[in-house]
């Protein structure tokens, strides 16, 4: 099977062989079987193990390593000697973009990077901006960002209040492109 | 002894209090907010008391409900952790008044040293060595430049309030004087409503060396050694140590005597920190005393064997300090980590969200300092820090290899943290050699990008946890799934 997985955002495509069972642990309720991926000209197997919910154990050569893995949406997180890498399923990506994902890479939209408190709103309807002009204030654990135009146009809507929590889905300000 | 505190923080540092207070058999009172109903310090307490809404000023800054809390509980001391009230001298004041006992010094201690003016004037008079400066605020800018002169340039204009890099400036010539003043009194004055600025010589390179002083209420006081905290991120530190390579045995005496006599001519009570500042010429001037007990307080206690939360307690309910100077016997060295939650490839920007799962490392000599558990969700509303990971070891490779053992064994998913980096820096050859100054995260890793060698171990773990999860994750595909925070990213800018 075909994968196209962005690692950290760096595009990989991998060819994959899975066959469950067998393997190294003798307990049934966990999945485990044998793993053979081929990327460019490498090729590389081994054994896992899903110990938890959050833990696979694979074996290379005889060497064990422990990730750990953690999913939010499409993204997984593994951590692996220390080192933490984003991995997503670039065509599950694309399955789900249509609707809100592909209408915020537009940049129509100004959004809170991350969940916030709104500290202080810069403009009002009607406003004309200028590309990176200074929209929203936001503060998240101390620190204070604020949110700019991403391009010049006029602000058609407001969405948040002074003292509002916002979260990273949530637009604050609408512009209309001229 | 007291029978019962409330302890007027949250985090990390309210249950390293209450793991004290109950090996010395004194119950505990939380206090907290409406983003930590379910936090850890509140489930590990004996009893926990509401405040207010997650603001800080309603919550953990609102004297009136925390005094509330205290009378209604019924407890005899308040331990005011770090930051929040903990170098407010009104809090210190209001306790005092209504009848309970502040574990800290005086506050009329925590007045005088926080004006950093009337704190130089009391160094100055006690005779430990200050930052050439003008002791004094001076609004004529022609004196200004005369003092600065003789002082020589740079020269930092520094607001006699507050803290925290906020009313600073650095000035290179007499030209950028004027702007520099007006600036940093304006920013003063948003900051702590105070305009007061002075000057001082600024070192391009120093390293910022502390030292832990414990004194009690009879004038008893003792330092218990030095703390390096060079590596210093957004004028916060992040890796701290002690011994620091930096002190001989000779320089090491002559700042612990130095650090004595910063305490006692202050009339200092209970567990303070002296900074020093130590130029490149080792030479060391007094820049301030923090009144609490500091964030990195732990790698003292691990070198010294000493729990300055049972000190600071036990000086609080009145008893006298038998610990002698040649008592203080630090052995090994220790290292501290401290583990927010940020990202240090978007420049340690906050990296709030849920700790979905989280596995703490183990073995001899790690010490681990949380406020978290695995479901946690981490608020938005105060300070990313997460834990703090201590190690103690014979020698400072020993100790340094320790740490990286334990940062590689320390998992935490669900929020971005500084682990990674902290390895590199680790392993850094600057390090190493000990070659630690203020600037050294600006000047040694100031495009740092972590080393993915692994990506094909990593891509087998995501696929074979792939067929665990294949069931769960198709379910999750609804429309109402919201795009992660960093798809977003591209529409803004820090």
């Amino acid at each position: 099977m075909e994968y196209n997985l962005m690692v950290n955002q760096e595009k990989l495509s991998v060819q994959t062989v899975i066959s469950k069972g067998g393997g190294i642990s003798q307990r049934s309720n966990l999945s485990q079987g044998h793993i053979q991926i081929q990327r460019e000209n490498r090729s590389c197997e081994a054994e896992f193990v899903n110990v938890s919910d959050h833990q696979v154990l694979i074996h290379v050569d005889g060497k064990i390593f422990n990730a750990y893995v953690s999913r939010q949406g499409n993204t997984k997180t593994v951590v692996l000697r220390g080192r933490s890498y984003e991995i997503t399923d670039a065509d599950l990506m694309e399955e789900t973009s249509s609707g809100k994902k592909s209408f915020l890479n537009t940049a129509s939209v100004v959004a809170s990077p991350m969940p916030a408190v709104v500290i202080g709103i810069l403009v009002k309807i009607g406003d004309r901006v200028e590309k990176g002009q200074g929209l929203v204030i936001v503060s998240a654990m101390k620190m204070e960002t604020t949110l700019f135009a991403p391009f010049e146009g006029r602000v058609s809507g407001i969405h948040a209040d002074i003292g509002d929590k916002v979260m990273p889905a949530r637009i604050l300000v609408d512009i209309e492109k001229d | 002894m007291f029978e019962k505190i409330l302890i007027a923080n949250r985090g990390e540092i309210a249950l390293r209090v209450i793991h004290t207070c109950r090996e010395m058999g004194i119950k505990t009172v939380a206090v907290y907010s409406d983003a930590d109903k379910t936090a850890a310090h509140v489930l590990f307490s004996d009893e926990a008391v509401y405040l207010g809404p997650s603001e800080p000023s309603l919550s953990y800054l609102n004297m009136d409900a925390l005094i509330s809390a205290a009378r209604q509980t019924g407890v005899e001391a308040i331990h005011p952790g770090y930051g929040f009230l903990s170098e407010n001298h009104e809090f210190a004041r209001r306790c005092q008044d209504e009848g309970l006992v502040f574990i800290g010094p005086p506050p009329e201690v925590i007045q005088a040293l926080g004006d950093k003016i009337t704190s130089r004037k009391i160094m100055l008079d006690g005779g430990v060595p200050v930052i050439p400066g003008l002791s004094r605020c001076e609004p004529d800018m022609a004196v200004l430049k005369e003092a600065a002169k003789e002082i020589g340039y740079p020269i930092l204009v520094k607001a006699t309030a507050g803290g925290g890099g906020k009313g600073i400036r650095i000035v290179h010539g007499p030209e950028e004087m004027e702007g520099a003043v007006a600036q940093a009194s304006s920013e003063a004055f948003n900051a702590f409503g105070n305009r007061e600025v002075y000057i001082e010589k600024f070192f391009t390179r120093a390293r910022h060396i502390e030292f832990q002083v414990l004194a009690d209420q009879y004038g008893h006081t003792i330092h218990l050694y030095e703390r390096e905290c060079s590596i210093q991120r957004r004028h916060q530190k992040i890796i701290e140590e002690t011994p620091s390579l930096a002190l001989s045995p000779e320089l090491r005496e002559e700042m612990g005597k130095a650090a004595v006599k910063a305490a006692k001519s202050a009339r200092y009570a209970n567990a303070g920190t002296v900074e020093f500042l130590l130029d490149e010429e080792n030479r060391f001037y007094f820049l301030e005393i923090n009144t609490r007990l500091q964030v990195e307080h732990p790698i003292t206690e691990m070198t010294t064997g000493l729990d300055l939360v049972r000190l600071q307690i036990e000086i609080a309910n009145g008893r006298e300090l038998s610990l002698g100077q040649g008592d203080i016997r630090p052995r090994g060295h220790a290292l501290e980590c401290r583990i927010y939650a940020e990202d240090p490839e978007k420049d340690f920007f906050p990296s709030p969200g849920t700790i979905r799962f989280m596995k703490e490392p183990g073995g001899p000599g790690i010490r681990i300092d949380s406020g978290i558990y695995q479901g946690f969700e981490v608020p938005v509303d105060y300070d990313p820090i997460l834990a703090k990971l201590i190690v103690h070891a014979g020698t400072r490779d020993q100790a340094t290899a320790k740490m990286l053992k334990a940062l590689q064994d320390y998992i935490i998913l669900g929020v971005k943290t500084p682990m990674e980096f902290m390895t590199d820096v680790l392993n850094s050859e600057s390090f190493r050699e000990g070659q630690v100054f203020t600037d050294f995260i600006p000047a040694h890793f100031s495009d740092w990008k972590p080393d993915r060698d692994l990506a094909d171990v990593a891509v087998m773990a995501f696929l074979a946890h792939d067929q665990e999860t294949a069931g769960k994750k198709k379910a999750s595909l609804g429309p109402e799934k919201a795009p992660s925070p960093w798809d977003t990213l591209g529409n803004w800018k820090l």
